[in-house]
Order: C-alpha cells, then structure tokens, then sequence
C-alpha cells in the first residue's frame, strides 16, 4: 500500500512538473506530452494497486501479507551501512581514493561482524592496496588524489 | 545459408586473433565469478565492468561483454548446487536437484552435467542465431517507427506478465523507469526536461548507475540487512576425480539437455528475463515426461540437465532480438545495449549489413567462449568452491567497494555514484515492497527509443493514432499485448464470479440454518 501510495505521489508530481513544458499536439507532441501522459498513467496504475490491496484486505480468503515484511532484518545496519558509504563518497574528494577506501573497508568490515581490529586492517589496507593497483595504475582510471595525492 | 558461413569463418579470424582471445577468456572468467558470488548478478557486474572496456574496440569489448554474460550463466550453477543459493535468479530451480544431489555426494556429477549441458545448448543455441538472424535482420528492414513503438510497448506488457509478481506492479515500474529515461534533453526538440537547473542531469540519467543501484547495491543492502548467523551457510566442495558423471547420469540427462536446448532457445526469443523462465519451463517439462516425477526435488539429474541447458540457450538467443531490432527484451541485454551504444555501435536490422566484422566476430567468439568455459569450469570447480568460502562479512564491503570505484570509474564523475547510491537504497526499499527492478531498467534504456518512435508515428500520421494499427506489423503486436493485458484481467473477473454463486450458497444455507 505505502509503494502503491508512493508512486502514485510520483506520478501526480511527474505530471504537474511536466505541464510547464509545451505540451503540443497529437500532430506534433511536444516535451511535455509523454511525461504527463506517463504520470498519468503512473497514478491510474497506482490507484488499481490500493483499490486491489484494500479488496484483498477485506476479503478474508485473499488477506495475507500484502506487502510481505522481511521477518529479521536489521534495518539499523542497513542505516549505518549507507551512512558510512555515504559519508566515504563524501571524503573521496579532499582526502583521496586510497585513504578513503581503507577508512570505507575498516567500518564496514566492523559494521557487518568482523570482531578483530587486526583482521579488519589488515584487509582493509589489502585491498585498498589493490584497487589502486587495479584501477589507477592498471587501468589508469583518475580517482580523486585528495591531500596526500593517492 | 552458404553466406552465414563465410562471414562466419571470417568472424572466426577475427575471434581467433591472441587479443580477442584473451578478451574472451578474460570475460568467461570473470563472468563465471560473477555468476559464482552471490551478490552480484549479471546485470550489476557487466553495468560494473563496462568502464574496463573503454580502452578496447567495439568488437573486442562485445566479445568481453558477452562473454561475462554467458560465463555468468555458467557460473551461477556452482552455488545453487554446492551451497543452495543461488548466484544469479536463472539458477534457482538448479538449487532443487543440484543441491539434493550435492548433499547425497554427487555434487561432482551434478556440476559436469550443467556444464555439459550449457555448453550443448550455448552452442546449439549460437547455431540457431547464425540462421535466424540474417533473414530476420533483412525482414526487420521493412519496420518503420510504427512497428518499433508496438515491439517496445509489446515488450513492455509481456516482461511485466512473466517477470513474475504482480502484472500491475511491474508496469509501474516500466512506467518509472519511462519517467526517468525522460530527464535530460527531449531526444526529439533539444529542449531541457526535469533538470532544474543542473548540468549533471543535461545527459540524462547514467543507467549505468540505476543498473549497480538497483541490482547490486540494493542487493548488498537487502544482504546487509539479514541477520549475522544467516549470512554464510556451508559450502560441500567437490574433489576433481568426483566429477565424472556416470553412464547413467548421461543416458538420462541427453534428452533433458536437447529439450532443454529447444526450450531456451525459443523463450530466448521472446521478451523476458529469457534464462529465468526457461528454466522454470524446462524444469517443468521435464518433470512432467519424466518416467520418475517422484524424484524430481530429491535429486534428479535431468533436474539439474535441463535448466543449466535452457537457461544458456536461452542466453545465446537473447542477443537475436538485440542485434537485428535493436531492441533488448531483458534487463542484461539492456545493459549490453547502453554498452553498444557507448562504443558507437547502434543495433539494428541494418548492423549485419554495415557490421558484418563485429556481428559475425561476436557469433564466433560465443562459440570460442562456450568452449572455453567447458574446459574452465570442469578443473577449476573445487577453486570457484573456495571463493564461496570468503564470508559475507568481508565479501560485500569488497562489491561495495568496487561498485563505487567502477561507477566513478564510467564519467569520472562523483555524482555518479551518488545516483548510484540513491538508487540503490531505492531498489532496496523496492525489495521491501516486492517491486522488480528489471521492468525499470528495460524502461529506462528504451525510454528515449520509445518516445522518438511514438512522435515520428504521430507526426507521419498527422496525429492519427489508428496508423499503428493500420500496419499489419504493428497491428499484431498490439493484439497479442493486448490479449497479454487482458488475459490476467479475465481470469480474475472469472475467478470472482465463480466464488460468487459459492459464497451465495454458501450464505444461504447458513440463512437456512439459522432460520430452521
């Protein structure tokens, strides 16, 4: 229900931001005609879904998950999985690939259970070590220096 | 015919060359660890490698590609059958048997026969494309944007049918993706949409990045999420003197393997996730023929024969629809289709014409790379087991890793991989509410296709829409979609007023009861 509502959401938004382009004719549509057509779409689409989620709620024989909850999912971790990618993209630029990717391997290697600091290090810096091998110095791809140039 | 072949031998000079060859391997390796790494699928990690490409021709960076998309099929067999899970959605049903046989210790037998098997119906399959698709490239001439709208739409309406989950739900997200693929310039005016400003957005959205987000990081997410003891399961590893499959196992699996050939080439065709639904249909064939239905789910080789066949076959056959109309029917051959057009190269009924060297030296380097994973696969199997050894814990922030280094790697760009990152989380939250993100992507890629084909219709027509039904082409297109559409909209009405006359029955006997 909370999807069918979201992307009925997106649908209604795609379709008013679409109005401030030309819309044309049918002759000769113009740059707005298929974004609003498609948002229109969306939000028909999307009100069948909760007309069939809500007909499936009150008849007993069709009830059930719906939109099935995944039963034991660490939602927290998921959080502070993004967070800290979030945060690494952010210091790729001022501080470089290679720090970066050692600080970004540490957390999430502690993140996702790895209990020994050595162990987590030592990988970390494993492979950092070789993604600037692979990606900058063999496949010369530019990734960001940052202060100390690596 | 006598033409195929002698462009064919020529695409085997170009194939056969020491460059390409390594290409080849390179691409049949790697797929194999893409299909071998839960994870990763192949759509993520051929979205992930198509930087490493940059530097090479078209023709060679096909042959790479191709190459990991097939080896990636072979692949996905090893964890499906040595750890019940499944490397890529196209090996689930192999988990049934594979892993019963594993656990009974023929996990050996088991892997030779799905290489065998891919390897017969890869190759089988390849054959069929170099007779299919001249004719068909030559018939597809006649096609105006008419017929190419319907095919889209067409292909639209029938992936949403057999991804699987709801019909509704999947043509949301062909919808989305639709949406998406509108950001940038108009394809047809120049003019600036949904960029509010920003210079980023000028060039549309990277579906390189929507590819990783929704497919490998949404999947790492989705991984993440579960709980510590349920991350890593054991994994049986093969000896390599176990491999060997007996007379038996052959004798059975033959039939199995050739069925399975026919079914994935013909499911191939049509659009789909092909290699998915051509293992569910072999699988459910073969149990139906079997003189032994009470073995399948116990540790049926043909159970395994028939899928790991079909499911390459069907592989082979889905580049058909792409090199002659251009046109992806699944989410991987979408990928290699934003990989073509990177390379400069436009699929398309005239690409067998203007690039017989590229087309005929990919057909032939399918069969080098088939080859090839069939000696790979056999030998090396005890080692893929012990990559499936690396625990989750280290793995994923590894793919982590690598999809932030390979999507800056694509423009050079750090906005990239904060699209990349959005739309991972995004394909995350669309997991939690069983939405499918190929539908998404098949709608991105073609997004501006299906927009310039529509307005050229509309435009030629004078804004007469019956035109695309005037077109014998685009008319038959536009029934069987619509008798796609339709169909499951029927047997809900049915269903619904069959449970009526019950239910009033039903009611009335309770009234009669109460009354009495």
């Amino acid at each position: 229900m909370t999807g069918a509502i979201a992307l009925f959401c997106f649908g209604a938004v795609t379709a008013l931001l679409s109005l401030q382009y030309p819309l044309g004719s049918l002759r000769m549509p113009g740059s707005g005609f298929l974004p609003l057509a498609l948002g229109v779409m969306l939000m028909g689409l999307a009100a069948a879904q909760s007309a069939q989620v809500r007909a499936a709620r009150t008849t007993p024989a069709e009830s059930g998950p719906a939109e099935p909850a995944k039963a034991g999912d660490d939602g927290r971790r998921v959080l502070f999985f993004m967070g800290a990618v979030a945060a690494a993209t952010a210091l790729l630029g001022p501080l470089g690939f290679v720090p970066m990717s050692f600080l970004l391997m540490l957390v999430l290697l502690r993140l996702m259970g790895e209990r020994r600091w050595m162990a987590c290090g030592l990988i970390a810096l494993a492979s950092s070590a070789a993604s600037q091998l692979v990606f900058v110095i063999w496949l010369k791809i530019p990734l960001p220096g940052g202060i100390f140039g690596f | 015919m006598i033409e195929s072949l002698h462009y064919l031998i020529g695409g085997f000079a170009v194939a056969g060359t020491p460059q390409n060859l390594l290409y080849c391997l390179g691409g049949a390796i790697v797929g194999t660890l893409i299909g071998v790494l839960p994870g990763i699928g192949p759509i993520a990690g051929i979205a992930l490698l198509i930087p490493i490409t940059f530097g090479l021709n078209a023709t060679s960076a096909l042959i790479m590609l191709a190459g990991i998309y097939y080896g990636a099929m072979y692949g996905g067999s090893t964890t499906s059958i040595l750890m019940n899970v499944p490397g890529e959605t196209a090996s689930v049903i192999t988990c049934i048997d594979g892993y019963r046989m594993a656990q009974q210790g023929r996990a050996g037998p088991a892997l030779a026969i799905a290489a065998i098997g891919s390897f017969i119906g890869g190759t089988i399959a390849i054959f069929g494309l170099v007779l299919i698709a001249p004719p068909l490239a030559q018939a597809a001439l006649v096609f105006g944007p008419a017929e190419f709208f319907s095919l889209m739409v067409f292909g639209f309406v029938v992936l949403s049918n057999v991804t699987g989950g709801s019909l509704i739900k999947n043509l949301m997200m062909t919808i989305v993706g639709l949406i998406i693929g509108t950001i940038g310039l108009d394809p047809v005016t120049g003019n600036e949409r949904f960029t509010f400003g920003s210079a980023y957005l000028l060039g549309g959205i990277e579906f390189v990045a929507v590819a990783i987000g929704v497919f490998g990081i949404g999947e790492i997410l989705s991984t993440a999420a579960k709980p510590a003891e349920l991350l890593d399961q054991q994994v049986i590893v093969p000896r390599l003197r176990d491999l060997f499959p007996t007379r038996d196992d052959l004798k059975r699996s033959i039939g199995a393997i050739l069925r399975g050939t026919g079914i994935g080439f013909a499911v191939g065709l049509i659009p789909g996730p092909a290699p998915v639904i051509a293992t569910y249909a072999s699988y459910m064939v073969e149990k139906r023929i079997s003189k032994h239905p009470e073995e399948f789910g116990k540790g049926a080789i043909e159970g395994v024969a028939g899928p790991e066949t079909a499911n390459n076959a069907a592989t082979q056959s889905a580049f058909i629809p792409l090199f002659v109309l251009g046109i992806p029917f699944g989410p991987v051959t979408a990928i290699l289709l934003g990989a073509l057009l990177i390379h400069g190269v436009t699929p398309g009924p005239l690409l067998i014409a203007e690039s017989p060297q590229l087309f005929w030296a990919v057909v032939a380097s399918m069969y080098i790379g088939n080859f090839i994973l069939l000696l790979l696969n056999l030998p090396f199997v005890p080692l893929f087991a012990q990559i499936l050894r690396v625990p989750k814990r280290i793995l994923l922030p590894l793919i982590m890793l690598i999809c932030i280094t390979g999507m800056f790697s694509v423009n050079n760009s750090l906005p990239d991989i904060w699209t990349m990152l959005g739309f991972g989380v995004l394909g995350y939250i669309l997991r939690g509410w069983a939405y499918e993100g190929a539908p998404l992507l098949l709608g991105l890629v073609l997004g501006p296709k299906l927009e310039v084909a529509f307005r050229q219709s509309v435009m030629i027509s004078h804004g007469d829409l019956a035109f695309f039904v005037q077109r014998p082409v685009s008319l038959a297109l536009l029934v069987v979609t619509a008798g796609f559409l339709l169909f499951p909209l029927a047997k809900r009405v049915v269903a619904l007023l069959r449970r009526k006359p019950v239910a009033a029955t039903v009611a009335s006997t309770t009234a009669e009861k109460e009354h009495s």
